[in-house]
């Protein structure tokens, strides 16, 4: 416990930024917006009509996209009280077993999700209940706009000949707020994997912290024994 | 719980099961078809949004995970603007002429209009003739201004509130009670069973019965579902969803009026309109019929419409 | 029993080390795909849903950014001096201190784990200089720090409100009281000690300390009646100006304005460069705070203040504790979702009510089912689960929401300190370097006095509801 995440490599490090970056621009969007219609309402008596819903997408995009790092940083909460009473080789198996429960959970995300943003993309789901056996033909839902984000076309406009049969999207179609689902599912599932091969060859001990203190807490226990407190 | 090789019916909806006019609707309705088509069908009611709330129902429906649900009609803005009609300001003049137009053939046919997208429309549940508070008294379209008011999502009713100079609010429904109560928001529009029911009018100066719109709910069935029913079996649930669909909705302008009575006996104050005042409204919310009508059709508009001259 | 199976499998998976998110999540996978014919895309999408569709939910991101930007740095260690300068003098004071500290920093930061670090570090280090054992120092600090969930603004209680759709306003307005009263009992508990075995007390530094201290923590403390004011209005003078979510994103801007321009502890006018928020904090009282840059010589730190690197990490940091937190509660909403679609609660209800529970019985029965719960579950998690199954029966039994709430949120502070798995416990022993064991019987004593509180608030309502009742007017319960 409480052994920060150092990126290695060049590439490491660029990716571990961009990772960092990215949530904290998320969650200042999210703040900076929310604020703004707080004074838009108060001060100037009108609102952002498509706020709300942009918030709350931004919300999910920071949740769901933060997941998978938050697996490359060892930074999921679990139980360890009992897993800390085993030996060594007793911790390494339990680890491994919770390693290839996680993967499995991580995969069958990754199938509901694709499954899900299928239809939205114009594409098929897969079949199969627990695995994907092939593909099955789907109705296709790329019509299926957002209720009130404003469409981007300058962004977007790319997607209505290829999945809206040409049709102009007047809001901004769903299939790109629900893209970080299947996005979201394959880091996941990337990192997991990581993970439990990290465990595996003995680099890392487990896929749990027991608390949402536990950087800041070694780091002050440190400090502290440091002074001779 | 459902028997074996029952076919099971998923019904979601977002209110209580005894007081609101949607949930009494679904409770009979899924007496009926558990008393009627025991062994062959079984309905299970989910309310109060336990499983969906509006808004993902209908995704949930066309993944084929719920087979029934009843949004209220603002909804399906996303996948036609054919329903805009029933937003529209002053479209109807009583709940007579809605239900005039609902029964008539062009009303059925929005029904169908759907289809392409795999939704078929079953029939339309009333809620009832919109009313409208505020922290002041509303008595002409001009007391409204700079007022913020809090609206269902919806193109047209943001439009209809920008047209009496207020600043239309998103909010989700379970805060504006909080909202109109500490002020974040000024005033709201609702059915007198909405208003009655979320005590809106505690928190409020008082209720103008503007009657300027209304509050509809569409049940809704994934048509892919609905093909894959054998004849018989489609034919004997329909037909009971027709009955409860005309027997509550005959109730509904009693239970309208039953809330309406019970706000007085509360204390809650109902403004009238004269019939100058009722024009100014008419004559500031008009015009945006003509901003919606090319998604809408005029066609639609005019057919609607002429079932309250 | 399906159910029983099911959550046998999660009591399971948790203890073999599985993420308590993973755990809820994949059991309820594996028991939808099992029993229903309900599709793997339905999963998806109640995920996507848990932030997309809880507006509610959206507090907590910008509460514990508020609490971020407020724990960098000096905060905490200005507000420990001015709780000293109020109750330091009294025998045992400094420990009384500390519980009045951790009442402040409650009052700021919605996590109970959160108030251990930042007070307990500087205090029990302090205690100890000061001649207290470090068991008392340990044993306060943890319990005191469970006011953090208790005292608004609190995450527990923004998870209770989306659970059962009762306002956050009001809830936060219903722990004010019980908040104030647990401080105090804690406060004369060990006054009685301190007393009894004769602990030591620190001079009255005056007035004017009281002052100097109160003007350094005064930015600080404003965020509260920015938070308090901004929900509820000034009676007589102005209305609401904001609803409780987004009051935490106005508190958010706040807090960075105040760490940025005002204390510029961290940021483009910091003084030093930003320590991490652990280290800033176990320099303590005595840490030198040297002089900070001023705005007028640096105006383009008005724009820089947005990009500097400290922005960025607290941002992150925040970010991090709230994806964790999420990642559980979007998973716990997934079991509920299982849970509902198979009318799981409906059945339980109509169960108990069948078995002609009364109230008292039901009260005790949650009390138990949440103190067990609490050993393995994140309390948010925990009561994403457990409230939809016991807030349709304590309707039908006529106990009040707000109240059921509060109960709720106090047994969950009792779940933090009691072994063998407690939040509080953990940071304890971290921040203080001594083992579980020995925390877990420092707190002990406090422990009781937790007990004797939770007793109170779930037999006498109007500790909890008189306030809102007062300043809302009676609730709305429409279910
Ligand atoms: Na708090
Ligand atoms: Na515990």
């Amino acid at each position: 416990m409480g052994t920060r995440f150092e990126p290695k490599g060049r590439i490491g490090r660029f990716v571990h930024e961009f990772e960092e970056t990215a949530i904290a621009v998320l969650l200042g969007l999210m703040t900076l917006l929310a604020f703004v219609n707080v004074v838009l309402r108060y001060a100037f008596n009108s609102s952002l009509i498509w706020s709300l819903e942009v918030i709350l997408i931004l919300f999910s995009w920071l949740v769901i996209f933060g997941v998978s790092y938050a697996f490359k940083i060892t930074s999921h909460l679990g139980v360890d009280a009992v897993t800390n009473l085993l030996p060594d080789r007793g911790k390494r198996i339990c680890a491994l077993l919770a390693g290839a429960v996680t993967i499995a959970y991580a995969f069958l995300l990754l199938k509901g999700s694709w499954d899900y943003w299928a239809p939205f993309a114009a594409l098929d789901r897969t079949s199969g209940q627990w695995f994907p056996t092939g593909w099955e033909n789907t109705r296709d839902q790329a019509w299926y706009v957002t209720d009130q984000v404003p469409p981007l076309r300058w962004l977007f406009g790319w997607l209505e000949p290829l999945i809206n049969q040409g049709e102009v999207y007047e809001k901004m179609p769903r299939v790109v707020p629900y893209f970080i689902l299947p996005f979201g599912s394959a880091l996941i599932l990337f990192r997991v994997v990581q993970a439990v091969v990290a465990v595996a060859r003995g680099t890392r001990s487990s896929l749990i912290v027991s608390h949402e203190a536990e950087d800041e807490v070694a780091e002050a226990a440190e400090t502290l024994k440091r002074q001779g407190a | 719980a459902c028997d074996d090789g029952e076919i099971v019916v998923k019904f979601s909806h977002v209110t209580n099961t005894d007081r609101h006019p949607k949930g009494i609707a679904a409770a009979l309705l899924a007496e009926r078809v558990n008393a009627e088509m025991d062994g062959t069908m079984c309905m299970e009611i989910f309310p109060n949004s336990t499983l969906y709330t509006d808004e993902q129902v209908l995704e949930a429906m066309l993944q084929g995970d719920v087979q029934l649900a009843a949004p209220s009609l603002s909804l399906f803005e996303p996948i036609t603007k054919v329903f805009q009609v029933f937003d529209l300001p002053f479209m109807f003049k009583d709940i007579n002429a809605v239900d005039a137009y609902q029964s008539s053939e062009d009303g059925q046919a929005l029904l169908d209009s759907m289809q392409r997208r795999g939704l078929q429309g079953l029939g339309f549940w009333h809620n009832g003739m919109k009313q409208m508070s505020a922290s002041v008294p509303l008595e002409l379209p001009t007391d409204a201004n700079g007022l913020k008011f809090r609206v269902q999502p919806s193109d047209v009713l943001v439009a209809q509130m920008e047209a009496i100079g207020a600043s239309p609010q998103p909010m989700a429904f379970a805060e504006v009670y909080g909202a109109l109560q500490t002020g974040v928001v000024d005033g709201q529009e609702n059915t007198w069973s909405n208003i009655h029911g979320q005590k809106f009018f505690e928190v409020q100066d008082g209720i103008t019965e503007t009657n300027h719109g209304i509050i509809d709910y569409l049940v809704v069935a994934p048509v892919d579902w609905l093909d894959s029913l054998d004849a018989d079996v489609r034919d004997q649930f329909l037909t009971i969803l027709n009955e409860v669909t005309e027997a509550r909705n005959s109730e509904s302008t009693r239970v309208n009026e039953e809330a309406k009575e019970q706000i007085l006996a509360a204390g809650g104050v109902v403004r009238q309109l004269t019939p100058e005042q009722r024009a100014a409204w008419v004559e500031a919310m008009k015009p945006v019929w003509a901003q919606f009508a090319e998604g809408i059709g005029q066609d639609v508009i005019d057919a609607a419409a002429s079932y309250s001259n | 029993m399906e159910v029983v199976l099911l959550f046998v499998m999660i009591v399971g998976l948790l203890l073999l080390g599985v993420p308590i998110a993973v755990s809820l999540g994949f059991s309820s996978i594996v028991f939808l795909l099992a029993f229903s014919d309900t599709s793997l895309a339905s999963i998806a999408q109640s995920f996507y849903q848990a932030m997309a569709g809880h507006y509610t939910l959206l507090a907590i991101p910008f509460f514990i950014l508020a609490s971020s930007f407020m724990s960098t740095g000096g905060v905490a260690r200005r507000i420990i001096r001015f709780s000293i300068a109020c109750v330091g003098h009294f025998r045992g004071g400094l420990a009384i201190a500390g519980v009045f500290a951790c009442m402040m920093f409650a009052a700021l930061s919605g996590s109970s784990p959160a108030t251990v670090v930042a007070i307990g570090t500087i205090v029990i280090a302090a205690m100890k200089q000061a001649g207290y054992t470090k068991e008392f120092a340990a044993g306060v600090i943890c319990n005191a720090g469970t006011l953090g969930i208790l005292i608004p603004p609190s995450i527990v209680m923004v998870v209770y409100a989306s659970a059962t759709d009762v306002s956050v306003g009001r809830m936060f307005l219903a722990g004010v009281i019980p908040g104030l009263l647990a401080g105090f009992m804690l406060m004369v508990a060990i006054y009685i000690i301190a007393v009894k075995r004769n602990m030591p007390k620190g001079d009255f530094a005056g007035w004017a300390e009281v002052g100097a201290s109160f003007r350094g923590a005064f930015w600080g403390l404003m965020l509260i009646a920015i938070i308090m004011l901004g929900i509820y209005g000034i009676p007589g003078v102005t209305g609401a100006i904001f609803t409780p979510t987004e009051a935490a994103a106005v508190a958010s801007v706040y807090a960075f304005i105040v760490a940025m321009f005002v204390y510029r502890d961290i940021g483009p006018l910091a003084a030093k460069p930003a320590q991490s928020v652990g280290a800033a904090v176990a320099e303590g009282m005595d840490a030198p705070m040297g002089t900070p840059k001023s705005l007028l010589s640096h105006p383009q730190a008005l724009i820089t203040a947005f990009f500097h690197r400290d922005t960025r990490d607290t941002l992150l940091d925040a970010g991090k504790l709230t994806i964790t937190l999420m990642f559980i509660i979007a998973n716990a909403l997934i079991l509920k979702h299982v849970l509902t679609d198979e009318q799981i609660p409906q059945s339980i209800a109509n169960a108990m009510l069948g078995a002609g529970l009364g109230p008292v019985t039901f009260l005790i029965m949650v009390n138990v089912i949440l103190l067990i719960g609490g050993q393995f579950m994140e309390p948010s998690g925990l009561l994403v689960i457990v409230a939809p199954l016991v807030f349709p029966i304590a309707i039908e039994l006529g106990i009040d929401p707000i109240h059921l709430g509060i109960i709720m949120v106090v047994n969950m502070e009792i779940g933090m300190i009691t072994p063998p798995v407690g939040l509080n416990l953990f940071v304890t022993s971290g921040v203080a370097g001594m083992s579980m064991m020995a925390v877990v019987k420092a707190a002990l004593p406090f422990l009781g006095v937790l007990f004797i509180f939770l007793i109170m608030v779930t037999y006498i309502p109007a500790i909890s509801t008189w306030l809102p009742t007062l300043v809302m007017g009676p609730e709305l319960i429409i279910k």
